[in-house]
């Protein structure tokens, strides 16, 4: 209490300085809960490619996506390779033909051939109806944030690249690529990739032979890196990658994101730092003669620091709560708002709460700590001189 | 008597400018023996408050030295100062100097709480501190609620809590007006008739120096001469020495 009081006899300098520090953390949180989502999205991929290879037609530049098509017919081929236990064909596309940029994975549509079932370790669960059965023709079910863009409810319907679709179930968060995915039949994916082909491939192709990709399951103990390089060898005309590709392609994203976070830690760092440095040094300067009945009356010198780091530490966390709670109502509202576009921007992770407001502590007792020790060394007969 | 502080030939001079010097002290020497109440008058600049900061550890003499019941004190470091602060020796100023953001009993326990006592002990200690200067009913008042006497009160229980032998006092009744300063006199005079704990008291007020066993009086520096004083104390019962002008 004493502490708290006597941070706030000068009112309107507490208040600025606790200010610039929620500045600080305000800012920190919203680009935090910015990458928080990004590295979770990252995880949630790196996870999905962990155990397997994508092939993909070798005319598609690199990528996880792929949206040119290779035929359904290489996966004999492709499963006589030593140490692939399965091959599945899928058909991605995305759920909007002119989709423009947006932050993190944009909607699309997938459908597979359900080969990958007993061997796809990525489980995904439901949170309303059910999942897609392979003889459902017409049936979509659909990924929570992609739901929330397309207002899709069980038992509505809901259009898809001009087709409509009755929906069946919707799938529970992932946090990732999932998420921003409505799921339909192998069939009916292939006939509306179909459609988008220009017709001088139309007549070249047959709708059931449509794939973008085709997933490869290495038995046990191979390893899907290694076997990568064995169907890229083997298979003519395929790109072949194997979970590597894609963390190597994630993580330079991840560093983008992470070095904005420490870009932003090190201007609140230097900010609301030097405003704690300039408060308590005034706030010493101030409280001179009190300093000097404080030693008089037998304080020592680490029980003065410890008075004056412990006023830096609040200014600190009274900054660190109101920055976080404004970062956090922040994200909330942005989130609500961007909902109906699908897009979940912002994060508020426990690690991420927690840091930030450990970070506004540290900021406001390293920025205090000059100051008093300044105050400890003071001599007290000269401290009770001055007025 | 007792000596319980000896000071002897102290000098001390403070630069205030490039060649501007004052020599507060040149050469004093003073001795108060155990269970005195002394008073150490003259004029503004004579050296009497850096006198009583040196017995008082807060400052070290340039020649000279000070003793404190039989060990010298002033070549000790921070830490033996602390330790003295906290054990023997209890401060009184002028301007009472109360933390004003904390209650009456806060800014009394702040001492047992330094000198290693527990919260709920120097809170004890505390209250019976404040019950010893009559303002048992006053402890959770901020200092801004308190008259000025009152203020000077807490200020004498906190230099009290921790049972030190010696206090000194730096113009206790400075800032008080004729009656709170009859009130604080007669209560320090109290203190040390009952428990024995020594006061050195620097005054300009006469009132003061009447309550005094003893009268040291300054000039340039130096002590030019010491009288006895009557030692007035109000409350005092008759027959007793402190009693004789007022029986």
């Amino acid at each position: 209490m004493s502490t708290v009081r006597n941070i706030f006899r000068r009112r309107l300098r507490a208040f600025l300085t606790i200010f610039g520090i929620t500045i600080g953390v305000f800012a920190l949180v919203v680009m935090g809960s910015m990458a928080e989502k990004i590295n979770l999205l990252i995880d949630g991929g790196t996870r999905y490619y962990s155990d397997k290879v994508i092939i993909s037609d070798a005319s598609t530049s690199m990528g996880a996506i792929s949206t040119t098509p290779i035929s359904v017919g290489r996966i004999p081929e492709i499963e006589n390779v030593p140490g692939v236990a399965r091959a599945s064909a899928s058909v991605y596309m995305l759920l909007k033909k002119d989709q423009g940029m947006s932050m993190g994975v944009p909607q699309g549509i997938m459908g597979t051939d359900m080969r990958q079932v007993g061997y796809e370790k990525f489980k995904l669960t439901m949170a309303a109806g059910r999942d897609l059965a392979p003889s459902d023709r017409g049936k979509a079910v659909v990924g929570s944030d992609v739901a929330k863009a397309l207002n899709a409810q069980v038992g509505k319907r809901i259009e898809l690249r001009g087709e409509m679709f009755e929906v069946v179930g919707i799938y529970n968060k992932t946090l990732t690529a999932p998420d921003n995915t409505v799921t339909i039949s192998m069939a009916d994916v292939q006939a509306l990739l179909y459609a988008q082909l220009p017709s001088i491939i139309q007549q070249q192709v047959k709708p059931e032979q449509l794939a973008t990709g085709i997933t490869a399951y290495p038995q046990s103990g191979v390893d899907p890196n290694q076997l990568a390089t064995t169907i890229q060898g083997t298979v003519s005309g395929v790109n072949a990658n194997g979970p590597k590709a894609f963390t190597d392609q994630f993580k330079s994203a991840t560093k983008i994101f992470n070095s904005i976070i420490f870009g932003v830690a090190l201007i609140s760092l230097l900010v609301g730092g030097l405003s704690v440095v300039n408060t308590m040094t005034m706030s010493v300067f101030e409280r001179t003669r009190e300093i000097g009945i404080r030693k008089a009356i037998g304080a020592s010198h680490r029980q003065i620091v410890g008075q004056f780091l412990i006023e830096s530490a609040m200014i600190g966390f009274l900054g660190g709560v109101t920055g976080l709670a404004l970062g956090w109502i922040t994200s909330i509202a942005v989130n609500a708002v961007m909902a109906s576009s699908g897009t979940v921007l912002f994060l508020v992770t426990p690690r991420l709460a927690l840091g930030s407001l450990a970070f506004a502590i540290v900021l406001g007792v390293g920025s205090g700590f000059y100051p008093s020790l300044h105050a400890a060394r003071l001599k007290p007969v000269l401290a009770l001189r001055y007025e | 008597m007792k000596s319980i502080i000896s000071a002897t030939g102290l000098t001390k001079r403070y630069q205030l400018g490039k060649d501007n010097f004052v020599d507060a002290l040149r050469g004093a020497s003073v001795d108060v023996g155990a269970g005195e109440m002394v008073a150490i008058m003259g004029p503004s600049g004579c050296g009497k408050s850096t006198m009583l900061h040196m017995m008082g550890c807060l400052d070290n003499p340039d020649g000279g030295q000070v003793q404190l019941n039989g060990r010298r004190v002033d070549n000790l470091g921070g830490g033996a100062i602390t330790k003295l602060l906290r054990e023997e020796i209890g401060f009184i100023f002028q301007g009472f100097n109360l933390v004003p953001t904390m209650s009456a009993i806060d800014n009394v326990a702040i001492a047992a709480q330094y000198a290693g006592k527990s919260r709920r002990e120097a809170n004890r200690l505390a209250q019976e501190a404040l019950d010893r200067v009559g303002l048992a009913d006053r402890a959770d008042h901020r200092p801004n609620e308190l008259s000025g006497g009152q203020q000077q009160r807490v200020a004498v229980a906190r230099a009290l809590v921790n049972g030190p032998s010696v206090i000194l006092g730096d113009e206790p009744t400075g800032n008080l007006d004729s009656t709170s300063s009859a009130e604080v006199i007669d209560m320090m005079r109290e203190i040390n008739l009952t428990t024995g704990t020594t006061f050195v008291l620097v005054t300009h007020d006469p009132d003061v120096a009447e309550a005094c066993d003893r009268v040291i009086h300054m000039r340039d520096g130096l002590v030019i001469e010491e009288t006895a004083a009557i030692g007035i104390w109000e409350g005092a019962p008759c027959g007793t020495d402190a009693a004789v002008a007022v029986c």
